[in-house]
């Protein structure tokens, strides 16, 4: 007897009992839904993560760790380690293509009577591009800001928030360290993960913030290559060339963020494999259900196995009949299970803006594994089926 | 075609063996008409269980066109009660949730046919027990004589070599059950199908040419009704 005549069966003894083959698959729906659910939420926040601590763009930074004595000699470096000389002698690397710096210090930010603290951010052009900072009103810092070292000053949205209240920033005059800046641009709320965190920034040219800091180091440098080839040879040499000027030995290094966003990702898979295994016995106690239901169909059913046997049925065939069936209903929860799990979390995803991965391969684990249910439970009901004696199950009433 | 020798059948009840076949002896030719009668508990549905490889005899030997077939394994007893064998029930058994044409097609399943060449023999087989018009209508929308017919397409679906029929016309009326009897000849005259008949009722063993009279586990009288002289 073929595969297909048993689906077939299987199919119209589901079909036959509606009400009951809904309820049993419900166990097996909710259970599939749950780990498919999970498993993208987990998967898309580890992603999520991932580009948010490497960055976009084939960037690294460089990093400044100096050994003891080094940091002895030179303890105010460990703030502030790179200077503008720096800086143009790492522009002589061919294989970098962009230079990111910013200086940054936490400093009072005054508006009237209104005073906030916040970081405060001396960038220079690139960091815009790069960074991808984009204002939702007023204008970004333009070329002209960052040559001239103009009094311009773009502030987050938390910022904004803070300090103008219901008040419209553009164009106001707010104080930085006691020094005054026009406020030409306010950025956009950030979104997703990050939108819980409302951070109170200012961003100014680089030139202007050396002025009224009176402080020329710079605090940070992200170089940026075509490629990601480019950007590991870009990165060491650019941290050589740092350490032959500095006459340091290993103090400046290439902040690897792909390991530390790979170390990250491990964690939230982890995380991910536990909440999903509990998910996972929502699974068992379904397939249970589904093993009930087909000891109840096969005693309600003696007379027909009994038939069947008669007819010529081997036991094996019985015994397949069955599992197929038990296979056949897991699987048509596991397939349910599967688009209502993904449903559900991109519905989630849309509404609070968390990204998921609906991935190919958990998709095909949830089918495997409802199979692999059927199996399981379905085997002690099709076993007893097949061990029916035919001369009493034909006389079952 | 059916040689039993020394057939016995025991079951354990509790601690004590119940004899229900005491050492059965009989030969069966192609072509016979078989009534097997007895009272209740003489071992004629043991008899017939046994015949039709659905259980299994404690001591003899059964061999089926020279082959002795007490050996074999589950499964090829299942295929010679696929091929060889066709069973009609008192209770019909046949399946609820199949049209007659499915019904009949089920031995046919169990034999590897392909879909088409099933549904052709089916088809004929119904409209050999003259319910060509009945073909999907469900067991429950059919009528006793009718259900019957029905489980009898499915028995000679398969072109077997003996009809086993347990109380064929138990469930049924007078006038169906000469009907159903009269199909069973016909089978038996035109097919050459050999059929064996189990009932208690004189009327419906009437049809056959050999009656077999069962009691206690033993054949007591096996006459040849045509031309009225005993066998044994």
């Amino acid at each position: 007897m073929s595969i297909v005549e048993n689906i077939k069966i299987a199919f119209s003894s589901i079909f036959v009992h509606k009400m009951r083959s809904i309820l049993t698959m419900i166990g097996i729906i909710i259970g599939v839904s749950s780990v498919i659910f999970i498993v993208a939420l987990g998967q898309g926040g580890t992603e999520k993560l991932k580009s948010l601590i490497v960055g976009s763009g084939n960037t690294v930074s460089l990093s400044y760790s100096p050994s003891e004595e080094e940091m002895k000699e030179n303890p105010d470096a460990l703030w502030s380690p790179f200077t503008e000389d720096d800086i143009r002698s790492i522009e002589t690397i061919p294989e970098i293509s962009k230079i990111v710096t910013s200086s940054d210090e936490f400093g009072n930010v005054r508006y009237r009577e209104n005073t906030i603290e916040s970081s405060i951010s001396g960038i220079n052009q690139t960091y815009i591009e790069v960074n991808e900072l984009n204002v939702s009103s007023g204008r970004n810092l333009l070329p002209s800001d960052f040559l001239g070292g103009g009094r311009a000053a773009v502030i987050s949205s938390g910022l904004s928030k803070e300090l103008f209240e219901k008040e419209e920033p553009l164009g106001k005059i707010i104080y930085v360290q006691s020094q005054p800046f026009e406020v030409v641009g306010v950025l956009e709320k950030p979104t997703g993960l990050l939108a819980s965190f409302s951070s109170n920034e200012v961003y100014v040219p680089w030139k202007t913030w050396r002025t009224i800091t009176g402080n020329n180091k710079i605090s940070s440098i992200t170089i940026q290559a075509e490629n990601t080839e480019k950007l590991q040879e870009a990165g060491k040499k650019a941290a050589q060339l740092l350490n032959q000027i500095h006459g340091t030995e290993e103090a400046y290094q290439v902040t690897n963020m792909e390991e530390i966003a790979e170390g990250i990702g491990q964690i939230t898979s982890i995380m991910t494999l536990i909440i999903g295994c509990i998910a996972g016995v929502s699974l068992l106690v379904g397939g249970i259900g589904v093993m009930n239901i087909m000891l109840v169909s096969i005693t309600e059913r003696t007379r027909e196995i009994g038939t069947r046997m008669a007819l010529g049925a081997t036991r094996g065939q019985i015994l397949f009949q069955f599992l197929v069936e038990a296979m056949t209903l897991t699987l048509i929860g596991g397939t349910i299970g599967i688009l209502f799990g993904a449903g559900v979390a991109y519905l989630v995803s849309s509404i609070i803006g968390f990204p998921i991965i609906v991935s190919l391969p958990i998709v095909l684990i949830g089918l495997l594994f409802s199979m692999f249910i059927g199996i399981i439970f379905g085997i002690l009901p099709a076993n007893k089926a097949s061990n029916l004696d035919p001369i009493e199950a034909l006389r079952y009433e | 075609m059916i040689q039993l020798a020394s057939i016995k059948k025991s079951y354990s009840l509790g601690n004590e063996d119940v004899l229900v076949l005491n050492g059965i002896d009989l030969k069966i030719n192609r072509g016979e008409f078989i009534s097997i009668m007895g009272p209740s508990g003489s071992g004629k549905s043991t008899l017939m269980n046994i015949i039709g490889f659905l259980d299994r005899p404690t001591e003899g030997t059964y061999f089926l066109n020279g082959k002795e077939v007490l050996q074999y394994k589950e499964h090829e007893l299942a295929k010679i009660r696929n091929r060889a064998i066709g069973f009609v029930f008192q209770q019909f058994n046949l399946l609820p949730r199949l049209n007659a044409l499915k019904n009949v097609e089920l031995p046919m399943i169990y034999a590897g046919v392909k879909k088409k060449e099933r549904e052709e023999r089916a088809k004929e087989a119904l409209e050999k027990v003259g319910l060509g018009d009945r073909m999907l209508h469900l067991p429950n929308e059919l009528s006793g004589g009718q259900k019957q017919r029905v489980a009898i397409a499915r028995a000679i679906v398969n072109k077997p070599d003996l009809i086993l029929a347990d109380e064929p016309t138990g469930a049924l009326d007078t006038k169906t059950s000469e009907q159903i009897m009269e199909l069973f000849t016909m089978l038996n005259k035109e097919d050459g199908t050999t059929v064996i008949v189990v009932t208690h009722e004189e009327e419906v063993a009437s049809y056959a040419n050999r009656l077999i009279l069962l009691r206690d586990g033993y054949i007591v009288q096996d006459i040849d009704q045509e031309n009225r002289g005993e066998i044994l």
